[in-house]
């Protein structure tokens, strides 16, 4: 049986119409068959021309076309079919445009790469995990900037509104007032504000605070735990490798998505 | 075959290799590409740490209780004779029966234990326990949020009170007769309840008719008992007191005041718990510093149970700054022979205490 015969009764009742298209694609072929012959001797001659140049002895000049008038044996190269030679060799044409094709591939993937790894990078943010931070202080010491992106930040659904907040007043305060004597904090960055009798509220100042945790132990320890440690990103640059991170000794910074920057606690968090 | 399809198959397969053989190649190529930009953005990045260490920080940037942390050996009155674990997560209820049956309601229910710390029954609940009372009956009467439940010996639920507020937060209940008080941390009051469970009134909100200020409830630690004089005893930890109402509310009298020092009550929002002795003393309990102190009827403190360092645990997570701020509490009860039974939610551990 021939290989052209049809298979089944499908393909016997299929169009005349598509019966006709596997011919067009044939001449379609074909002609595409032939032109590349005809490149191909095309580069076969310019091969042989190189070859000619190649063989000519030193000091001898001329034009190639001279030499090949010669009885000489014709190349090895130049005796093979010309589809046959293009595949062992190479037109330097064909070398350039190769070439070219290569630099623009490696360029494009190059600023691929370049652009994907500048994308993860922004793609995060360092932040610490208030439930494993210790209060360590390292905090504000090990910031690459001279007064750290780490900050207190006030959870104020979470604060009592304590009258003796224990994250504002000195374990003993000589009174319960506002005087620099009776603040825990050593750079006065809390800011205590009467309310109603007996609350008061407290908020957090960030150009004074250093983000050593002083006021968040106290707080954790006796209260409610609303004052905690956060990165602050309006200051933080992002460093590939957190200086804090590295020197953390609870593990508590973690890279989080920039779209959720904050690791925040309670219903109300905001870093006021 | 005819030959023009031979043709056709004998010149599309090399085509087809080299351009499958290009497109390797080209992959390669991009591939290599991808991998020297990503070095290069890798190599190009901002700051990759380990800049100078700034100055260690001076005492005044240390949080330091230290010296609160210990306690007064000559000040102890009772000595540990047993401890034993609750075997809860977030345990935080402790109940007394009249014949000495310990009970302890946390996350996972409730446990009970023979007046020696032998595990007994076990009753699995779905939601957190707050608090538990023991009725004369011998049924428990249990807080969880937005519920009081009454339960039998064998755990079985004999009734769940309806028309309670939703957000209750029963963190204590107290028994005097057929009524019931109940401490609502959610809402700052206690709650006056029949033997049904029907609301009778409210104790303690803010009326400056009848010169109540209102319990001030940082936290949900909120602590009611019935004390022998026949007047309920509530604490109002915000103000570090604990205040004494009739049963219709009224205020009759207040003792206690906020300090490190021992005799009084210690951070922001002390005591978080206390029970009262036949006599009308009192022992109560605070967090922070783990302390379980005496007090004369009167509020005169007269003793420790068990000082900070009788906590350990508590002690390491506090100074750690890991103790869940909101679930860290000390609790007692007063069993018949005058004991006192201690537990740490931190440690999850009941220690009971003799006096020596």
């Amino acid at each position: 049986m021939s290989e052209e015969a049809p298979t089944s009764a499908g393909e016997n009742q299929r169009p005349a119409g598509d019966n006709q298209r596997p011919d067009r694609e044939n001449q379609r072929d074909d002609r595409e068959n032939q032109r590349d012959d005809r490149e191909n001797q095309r580069d076969a001659g310019e091969n042989q021309r190189d070859a000619g140049e190649r063989r000519r002895p030193a000091g001898s000049v001329g034009h190639p076309a001279q030499h090949s008038s010669v009885n000489e044996p014709p190349l090895p190269s130049a005796s093979l079919p010309a589809a046959q030679f293009s595949r062992h060799a190479i037109s330097r044409r064909e070398l350039l445009k190769s070439g070219a094709r290569g630099a623009s591939l490696l360029g494009f993937g190059a600023a691929a790469g370049f652009l994907s790894g500048r994308e993860s990078k922004d793609a995060t943010r360092w932040q610490i995990d208030p439930n494993q931070c210790i209060q360590c202080g390292r905090c504000a010491t090990d910031c690459v900037l001279e007064v750290s992106a780490v900050k207190c930040v006030h959870s104020y659904g979470m604060c009592g509104y304590c009258k003796l907040c224990t994250g504002y007043f000195e374990p003993e305060p000589i009174n319960l007032d506002e005087g620099a004597e009776n603040q825990l904090c050593p750079t006065g960055a809390i800011k205590r504000e009467f309310i109603e009798d007996p609350y008061y509220e407290y908020s957090i100042n960030k150009e004074l605070c250093v983000g050593c945790g002083k006021c968040v132990k106290g707080c954790n320890m006796f209260g409610n735990g609303s004052l905690y440690l956060q990165v602050c990103h309006d200051r933080c640059i992002n460093c590939n490798i957190c200086s804090i991170a590295t020197a953390c000794p609870a593990q508590a910074f973690h890279q989080v998505p920039l779209t959720k920057p904050y690791l925040l606690r309670g219903k109300g968090a905001s870093a006021k | 075959m005819s030959e023009d399809a031979g043709h056709k198959n004998a010149s599309a397969s090399p085509q087809r290799r080299s351009f499958l053989l290009a497109a390797a190649w080209g992959g390669g190529i991009a591939g290599l590409g991808g991998l020297t930009g990503l070095t290069i953005a890798r190599l190009t990045r901002k700051q990759t740490a380990a800049p100078a260490r700034k100055p260690v920080l001076g005492d005044e940037f240390t949080y330091d209780v230290a010296r609160f942390q210990k306690s007064d050996p000559a000040l102890l009155r009772y000595q540990e004779i047993t401890r034993f674990a609750s075997g809860l997560e977030h345990a935080r209820a402790l109940a007394v029966a009249a014949d000495s049956t310990i009970v302890v309601g946390g996350s996972g229910g409730i446990h009970k234990f023979s007046a020696k710390g032998e595990a007994g029954l076990k009753i699995p609940l779905d939601q957190p326990v707050y608090s538990i009372a023991w009725r004369a009956s011998g049924e428990m009467m249990v807080g969880q949020l937005g519920k009081i439940s009454v339960l039998d010996a064998s755990g079985a639920v004999l009734a769940v009170w309806s028309g309670l507020p939703e957000n209750l937060l029963p963190t204590s209940i107290a028994l005097a007769g057929d009524l019931v008080f109940v401490a609502d941390a959610a809402n700052r009051v206690v709650l006056k309840l029949d033997a049904s469970g029907k609301k009778l009134g409210v104790i303690g909100a803010r009326d400056p008719a009848r010169n109540l200020k209102g319990f001030v409830v940082p936290s949900p630690y909120f602590c009611v008992r019935m004390a022998p004089d026949g007047l309920l005893r509530i604490a109002n930890p915000g103000e570090h007191q604990i205040e004494a109402f009739t049963l219709d509310g009224d205020l009759e009298v207040a003792w206690g005041q906020g300090s490190f020092a021992v005799a009084g009550f210690c951070g922001c929002c002390n005591p978080v718990s206390f029970d009262v002795f036949p006599d009308g003393s009192f022992v109560t309990c605070e967090k922070g510093l783990p302390r379980v102190k005496l007090y004369n009827s009167t509020g005169e403190f007269t003793g420790l149970v068990a000082g900070p360092d009788a906590f350990p645990e508590y002690l390491q997570a506090a100074n750690a700054g890991t103790t869940d701020a909101l679930g860290s509490g000390v609790y007692a009860a007063i069993d018949p022979q005058g004991r006192v039974l201690v537990l740490d939610s931190v440690s999850g551990l009941i220690r009971i205490m003799q006096r020596k």
